[in-house]
């Protein structure tokens, strides 16, 4: 199955499922249409344009003569760089623990451990200059924009549960 | 009008005001000279600054990142032949041959003063149109909002490189979003899905910054480390001195070519969430046709810079209008200003222009100064611009999404907007990775409350649903949306049977 087929069942999945909750919507006496009335057109036609997409998949998937998918294989092809993935996946894990460190540890301390975890998960330092640059970064970010924004601007950011800093 | 724009400008040029505008606009044009930033990036970023800011200054600010960010791309689109936003790609196309042929300075400064005028000209169009557009939008009942948003996303969804169905579920998907919490009209909760959070609803700005923000970032992580060249040796020794009178000549003396791409970037501009990359190659494409020499193009030729940069800013204008005049955001950007008119209490849509006139006109203001201010950045910058884009990325996507968080958080200091931010990142990137379109969903987004409060003011005003379609506007605007939807089916088949494969690299987020 394709890439396209499966992002048009999922999406489809979930808009009958939303749609089906839909019904246990009240109507209000005040409006002649109740709660439900939009986001049932809504679902219903994101349910109906998914089931498009899974559908024109199969029926392009069809028309495409046996060979074409054997020449694009075959085609010469220019040798680009895998994507990594896994730093990805890393990189939204140490965003992830970020956010719900935020409340516990506070903005200075999260956002110190944050910049300082992920500017050396993207790039390893190799020496003792590359670590400092890393920890003055952190330093210097969590610092500054908690001075910018919390000092100048008076823009309140959040303040530790655990830490009350 | 040019009494209020006077006052305007005179209040622009307070020490108030051009501190935050010129603080902007140098961010816009470091933002867009940094390839893999783009213009949407540095206004998201800018986005929490502008807190603790008055209104005017704050979009002064926001509308300082814009113009820089459009003009920004070109210094490295011209000396490295990498563009540092979607929009300077075509400026790439004869920048850098020119530059290699020994003419940096001409080159670059071509760019320059063609975004200049360019954006002047948008500015002309921004100041003279939003005023009878939004007068006309005045007389629009719910009927006729209905059918302009459906319009505007419709052509959004036609309009995306790659496929129309994807373009159309991603639209669906960003209307979604908007019916989980509660129900715009009567407050009452529906489709929470059990989590606290969503009781209130979902406010946009976290979508949009959480969907752009991951979208590229991470986009540019899955490339890291993956044996990229990267940009270590980079020539800061050019010479970039010119006679600027020379260079003005060379764009003024070509008026028809000036004037045409400045109207293809405001035409542009103008339709939602299309985007500056757009307008700048088909005013490239526009400006090879009507040249005497289109052989030439692509060898470092005049007109190609010419035709980039102008329609390039003049898009800025473009986008502008749709905002003030409709509150439809033109695209990402005008989007982020949207929520900040939001966060400082600030309804846009059609009255925007009538009840804060000292703020609408603010904007002009800004907007004009801020062509001024970029052209003096980057008279003073260019060079330092070369030795800004070595930052590692490694060092300023953990900043960037720093301020993000601050941005989300910001909003009514709750961490779910946090959260959400996150959960919306997710996603984002999984319809980058799927080829699913952000323009379509984050309109959706924007749009499906509007969209949904005007269709049940029409259905209490009156039930019959054939007005939709009856009413002369509003039935225009739905048969267009149908138009629209066509052309792109018939286009996208068009482009099937030329065995033409869509773009889907470098997307204009």
């Amino acid at each position: 199955m394709s890439r396209d087929a499966i992002a048009g069942l999922v999406v489809f999945a979930a808009s009958v499922v939303l749609f089906a909750l839909t019904l246990d919507l009240k109507d209000s006496p005040l409006v002649p249409v109740g709660p439900g009335f939009y986001p049932r057109i809504v679902l219903g036609l994101t349910a109906l344009l998914s089931l498009g997409l899974v559908v024109g998949e199969f029926l392009g998937r069809r028309r495409r003569p046996p060979d074409a998918g054997l020449r694009d294989v075959e085609a010469p092809v220019a040798p680009a760089a895998r994507p990594n993935y896994l730093l990805v996946a890393l990189s939204f894990g140490v965003f992830g623990l970020y956010c719900a460190a935020l409340p516990a540890l506070g903005f200075r301390i999260a956002t110190f451990a944050y910049v300082f975890g992920s500017s050396v998960l993207l790039s390893r330092p190799r020496s003792a200059k590359g670590w400092a640059g890393a920890l003055v970064l952190a330093l210097a970010t969590s610092f500054l924009t908690w001075l910018i924004f919390e000092r100048e601007l008076s823009v309140l950011l959040p303040r530790g549960r655990w830490t009350d800093f | 009008m040019f009494d209020l724009l006077a006052t305007a400008l005179v209040n622009i040029a307070q020490f108030k005001y051009l501190v935050p505008l010129f603080c902007g606009t140098l961010a816009g044009v470091i933002g867009g000279a940094l390839p893999g930033v783009t213009i949407t990036m540095t206004i998201i970023v800018v986005l929490p600054f502008t807190f603790g800011l008055d209104p005017l200054q704050g979009l002064a600010t926001m509308t300082g990142v814009y113009v820089g960010g459009s003009a920004g791309g070109l210094v490295t689109a011209v000396l490295l032949g990498l563009p540092g936003t979607p929009s300077a790609i075509a400026t790439t196309f004869d920048g850098y041959p020119m530059a290699k042929k020994g003419e940096p300075g001409r080159a670059i400064w071509l760019g320059v003063w063609a975004s200049f005028f360019g954006g002047l000209l948008g500015g002309a169009f921004l100041i003279l149109a939003t005023g009878p557009l939004a007068r006309i939008a005045l007389e629009f009942g719910p009927w006729e909002f209905f059918s302009l948003f459906i319009f505007a996303l419709s052509m959004v969804a036609g309009l995306v490189e790659g496929s129309l169905a994807k373009g159309l579920v991603a639209g669906a998907l960003g209307l979604i979003v908007t019916i989980l919490g509660n129900d715009p009209v009567m407050g009452q909760k529906r489709l929470t899905l059990g989590i606290p959070a969503l009781e209130g609803g979902i406010d946009f700005l976290p979508v949009l910054i959480g969907v752009f923000a991951f979208a590229q970032t991470m986009t540019e992580v899955e490339r890291m480390g993956g044996g990229r060249k990267a940009l270590a040796a980079v020539e800061t020794g050019v010479k970039l001195t010119v006679s600027h009178l020379k260079v003005i000549w060379e764009i003024v003396s070509r008026p028809v070519l000036l004037l045409w791409c400045s109207f293809i970037g405001v035409l542009i501009g103008v339709l939602p969430a299309i985007g500056g990359s757009a307008a700048s190659m088909f005013a490239y494409d526009q400006a090879k046709k009507i040249s005497r020499r289109p052989q030439l193009f692509g060898s470092g030729v005049p007109e190609g810079i010419i035709a980039s940069e102008s329609s390039n800013n003049a898009n800025v204008g473009g986008s502008l209008v749709t905002i003030m005049a409709f509150g439809i955001p033109g695209d990402a950007v005008t989007a982020v200003m949207l929520g900040a008119l939001t966060i400082h209490g600030i309804q846009s849509g059609p009255l925007f222009i009538q009840q804060n006139a000292q703020l609408a006109y603010g904007i002009f203001a800004a907007y004009l100064l801020a062509h001024v201010l970029m052209v003096i950045i980057l008279g003073l910058l260019a060079r330092v611009m070369l030795r800004i884009v070595s930052v590692p990325k490694a060092a300023l996507f953990p900043v960037v999404l720093v301020l993000c968080v601050i941005g989300a958080y910001a909003l009514n200091n709750t961490m779910s907007n946090v959260y959400i931010l996150l959960a919306f990142g997710v996603l984002g990137y999984a319809m980058v990775k799927f080829g699913f379109p952000l323009a379509p969903f984050i309109l959706g987004v924007i749009l499906g409350d509007q969209i949904e409060i005007n269709m049940i003011r029409a259905v209490m005003t009156d039930p019959d649903p054939w007005l939709f379609l009856t009413r002369p506007i509003s039935g225009g605007l739905l048969i267009a949306s149908v138009l629209s939807v066509a052309f792109a089916v018939w286009q996208h088949r068009r482009q099937q049977k030329k065995g033409v494969k869509p773009v889907e690299d470098d997307a204009d987020f």
